[in-house]
């Protein structure tokens, strides 16, 4: 049994659990507590110290796009976006209520809005009064500056005009070809110089002052208007439900249809005269296309974070499939012959480095090509994009890879083969494959690591929906939460690219029978 | 705040009326793409406030990285129309650009843009007219005091950068009317120079909205014209200055449009006038005012704008703008009910004296590099603009007794009076392209010989 967990966790990449499982296996305790410390507590800890030092550090960044973001405002945003997609979900679930349990959820809804309307109202008259009173605050602040600001503008620039008169009346008396006045008239002049710029300088100044007497903070403002802003956002969207449970509601829709159809219907009966009977009869067939139409329609629902994030996964296994389907016949033809080979290593060579920035709008156009209506094409034509791009950046490690491990095969292993007189295909799928699995399958790993990272930029440019899209969106709003949403972005693709590397790992791991190490 | 429970119970025992069935639907799931800005604002709120449901619409709302990827994916039937700059379906009917048949029958809103420096260039600005220098300088400031900087740093060898969004963009064309209409000359496009920086004493370049505050702050740029929120992002990061908005150089201009192809809206002509219904109700409502002349559904507006999915930003920043306070400086915050203009002024029309504007401007500043006929304006502006579409939904509305009789200029030839209401105070009348252009001091100009041709 212990041996069995240890052998999966083995095979998994899971190794630092391993100790977990001894201790309660109750083998040697110091000898697994100490590695648990080791492996286990160390990297908390190291999270833990990395957690703080964000945390002290964050607030004591600002720049003018906004401050760093704490661990907590980040996860406030992560809140925000999975507000946004369970809200979107619950659109979609009322739109095809019916019953009772749309008649639940509309009584729900209701009282919901009751209990929060007079909150709204409230925390608006707070901060209207809170927003009036720092208003006041700032006014009665900045006036005074502004005044006095205008005085020693008004000063320095009489002053100036005056100094700068009296130069130039000295200037008028100057004896001409006297060297020494006129070295003392230029030293003057230049202390003049000095003065305005000193002056202006001044002004920048106490201007500043003026400006931050403007851009004072009012916390307490702040903390209520993010009430209300809070309670007014859920309101719009419990407003949004109503409709979706009363009017907008599909089964409701069919009903009402359903009852102009029969009144319809019974025109059709009675209907007499040729005209008017066809006339009926098309409006009876029109009210049941639209009955069929209300019900095979759908809620059209944003894309939301968690969707992109599927939608991503699922691009870049297409590309990473794509990609794997090319390098490998490729590779093992490569590796097999010299020629072939020779006669790639160069295309190869100039293609590899090529960034997937400058794929794109050639796939683009190509894919574009083939799709002329994208209505009616099976994948969207961004998607393919994105997931040719992502073939083409991330085929290369696999190739490279299955060439080496095809043409480093033990030249036992062939002579054996020889021997045994093996055709084409028993020798390459005996002895040649099994034996380039490990190589293959360390080229696939880094390759699907580069098609991760390549996606993301992929969606961007495509607007094919997914994470890369989502950044781009999130950047494009710069509203105060944008910046915090990068990071959550950072742990998602993060995290994301980790699973899959793992996966990999399993992979590479169940083909590779001499338990070769792998990297972390 | 209107959200009564009883008004819904009422829409419920009423049953659910189906307005469409005047019309057969081509189509009935539609997907229209939008740049997030605030003047998306009429397909945001068809789509929220159900308008295209009414007319069994079935729409998703796509926000587009940027209005070249907005336009080619109208073209090649990505999406089925879009809120486009209103240079986009004449530049690409043209041939600027992408060559496509796009065309509009609808005008989303009027003004909405703003030109911003930052806050070094505003002091120097300052500095050289002092009239600048108070909490609230008088409005509307000229590009005057930009010119001794702009000398200044020509002599030095530099050239002053200021950023626009797109080639053919309103604002494009506003920053360069503001920089010409101070003897500032903003550069030409010729044959060979398609970046438009011939001649330049200030270079333009396009960047995308939402990098301006940062490519500003960063110092690429000195200055930009944008559309909303991203002046009063500057101001709110404490960045720039915003000191004209595009009122104050063209009184009530048009700035976006819907435009769809010409080939979808053959395919789908019913499909296009439900749509045009759904958006002029949209307009209506955005504009809806209470007996004191204050918006009544604009607050509403701006939360429903603020969702991540439509512009996403922040509601206290674009609750300024859309309803009608503009923040020049924290000092200076003013009324400007008419910064975003939805429906009044006939707004949402689509009027051809202001497709012929667009092609004045692309011929006074070398996008069409060469001397056209009058008569090519005006056949080229029918092309791309559809009265006749927004008129028949406009009827369908008034029967459905949705809109005013006087909502629309029914009996128009579609051009507006000849204005003076510009910044340099020269006048526009769309019946004479040729003379319009000649009217500038900076700029192309065309032999008088073709006004009549």
């Amino acid at each position: 049994m212990k041996f069995k967990i240890l052998k999966a966790l083995d095979v998994a990449g899971l190794q630092v659990f391993d100790p977990v499982v001894r201790l309660i296996c109750g083998e040697n305790p110091p000898e697994q507590v100490r590695k648990i410390l080791l492996f286990i507590g160390v990297p908390i800890v190291t999270f833990i110290v990395f957690l703080g030092v964000w945390t002290y550090l964050a607030p004591r960044h600002t720049t003018k796009a906004g401050e760093v973001p704490t661990p907590g405002v980040v996860k406030s945003a992560a809140d925000g976006i999975w507000t946004f997609h369970v809200r979107e979900n619950q659109k979609a679930t009322d739109f095809l209520l019916e019953g009772d349990a749309r008649e639940a959820a509309l009584t729900a809804v209701e009282a919901r809005i009751a209990e929060l309307e007079p909150l709204a109202a409230a925390a608006k008259v707070k901060l209207d009064e809170l927003d009036a009173a720092a208003k006041a605050k700032i006014d009665a602040e900045a006036a005074p500056l502004q005044e006095q600001y205008k005085e020693m503008r008004k000063t320095s620039r009489d002053e100036n005009k005056a100094t700068k008169a009296a130069l130039i009346a000295e200037a008028d008396k100057l004896p001409v070809n006297d060297a020494a006045a006129r070295d003392a008239f230029l030293a003057k002049v230049a202390a003049f110089d000095l003065k305005q710029e000193a002056d202006k300088q001044a002004q920048k100044d106490f201007k500043a002052k003026i400006d931050a007497a403007y851009t004072t903070k009012f916390p307490e403002m702040e903390a209520v208007r993010s009430e209300y802003n809070g309670y007014e956002e859920e309101l719009q969207y419990l407003s949004k439900r109503l409709d979706y449970l009363t009017g907008d509601n599909q089964s409701l829709k069919i009903a009402g249809e359903s009852t102009e159809l029969n009144e319809l219907e019974a025109t059709f009966l009675t209907a007499e005269g040729g005209k008017a009977t066809f006339a009926a009869a098309e409006k009876v067939l029109k009210k049941q296309e639209a009955i069929t139409r209300i019900s095979d329609s759908e809620y059209s629902r944003p894309w939301t974070f968690p969707r992109q994030i599927a939608r991503s996964v699922w691009c870049v296994f297409v590309g990473f499939f794509i990609g794997t389907a090319i390098a490998v016949p490729l590779g093992v033809v490569c590796g097999l012959s010299r020629v072939c080979m020779a006669a790639l290593t160069p295309l190869i060579a100039l293609f590899k480095p090529v960034s997937p920035i400058v794929w794109l709008p050639i796939v683009f156009i190509i894919v574009g090509g083939f799709i002329s209506d994208p209505e009616l094409a099976p994948v969207h034509p961004a998607f393919l994009s994105s997931a040719i791009t992502v073939a083409l950046c991330s085929l290369w490690p696999t190739l490279v890879n299955t060439a080496l491990g095809v043409a480093s095969v033990e030249k036992d292993h062939v002579n054996v083969a020889r021997v045994l007189r093996l055709g084409f295909f028993s020798r390459l799928f005996k002895i040649v494959l099994p034996s380039a699995l490990p190589l293959i399958f360390a080229g696939l790993r880094i390759s699907l690591g580069v098609g991760w990272m390549v996606l993301i930029a992929a969606e961007l440019l495509s607007s094919s929906e997914g994470i890369g899209k989502f950044v781009w969106d999130m950047f494009n709003n710069g509203s105060s939460q944008t910046f915090a949403q990068m990071f959550v972005v950072v742990f998602v693709v993060g995290a994301v690219g980790l699973l899959l590397d793992r996966i990999m790992i399993v992979l590479q791991r169940s083909v590779s029978f001499d338990g070769a190490p792998t990297a972390i | 705040m209107k959200r009564t429970i009883i008004n819904t119970a009422a829409i419920v025992a009423l049953g659910v009326t189906s307005v469409f069935a005047d019309l057969d639907l081509e189509k009935d799931e539609l997907k229209f793409g939008f740049i997030k800005l605030t003047d998306c604002a009429p397909l945001v709120i068809a789509k929220e406030k159900g308008f295209f449901e009414d007319e069994g619409i079935q729409a998703e709302v796509i926000a587009q990285p940027n209005w070249k990827t907005l336009l080619d994916n109208v073209i090649n039937g990505n999406l089925d129309g879009a809120h486009m700059l209103s240079g986009q379906p004449i530049a690409a009917t043209i041939g600027i650009g992408t060559q496509a048949d796009v065309i509009t029958a609808f005008t989303m809103d009027l003004n909405g843009n703003g030109i911003t420096v930052s806050n070094a260039i505003w002091e120097e600005m300052q500095f050289n007219d002092p009239d600048l220098d108070t909490p609230t300088p008088k409005h509307p400031i000229s590009a005057k005091g930009l010119k001794p900087i702009v000398d200044e740093k020509l002599d030095a060898g530099e050239k002053l950068q200021m950023g626009m969004v797109f080639p053919v963009s309103t604002h494009n064309y506003e920053l360069r009317y503001w920089l010409a209409a101070s003897d500032i000359h903003p550069g030409m496009y010729t044959e060979s120079d398609t970046g438009g920086r011939t001649d330049a004493q200030v270079e333009l370049s396009v960047t995308p909205p939402p990098m301006m505050p940062t490519v500003l702050e960063a110092g690429n740029i000195q200055g930009y014209c944008v559309g909303e929120p991203w002046n009063q992002q500057a101001v709110a990061k404490g960045i720039g200055v915003p000191v004209t908005t595009n009122y104050d150089v063209w009184k009530n201009n048009p700035e976006k449009v819907f435009g769809v192809t010409k080939e979808w809206n053959a395919a789908n002509p019913n499909t296009h006038i439900a749509v045009v219904k759904a958006l002029i109700r949209a307009g209506k409502w955005l504009d809806e005012k209470d007996a004191d002349g204050n918006f009544v559904n604009r607050e509403e507006a701006v939360r429903i704008l603020s969702q991540p999915n439509y512009v996403g930003a922040d509601y206290d920043v674009i609750k300024n703008s859309m309803t009608g306070t503009f923040i020049f400086q924290k000092s200076d915050v003013r009324k400007m009910p008419e910064f975003n203009v939805f429906f009044d002024h006939y707004a949402t029309y689509p009027w051809y004296s202001d497709g012929i504007w667009f092609l004045t401007q692309m011929r006074r500043w070398g996008q069409i590099t060469e001397s056209k006929p009058a008569s090519w304006y005006f056949d080229t502006v029918q092309k791309v603009y559809q009265p006749d579409i927004y008129l028949q939904a406009a009827t369908l509305l008034l029967e459905e007794g949705l809109i005013e009789n006087s909502d629309v200029p029914w009996n128009t030839d579609g051009y507006k009076p000849a204005t003076t209401e510009f910044i340099d105070g020269v006048e526009y009348d769309g019946r004479d392209p040729i003379g319009y252009i000649n009217s500038h001091k900076i700029g192309n100009k065309d032999a008088e010989g073709l006004a009549s041709k």
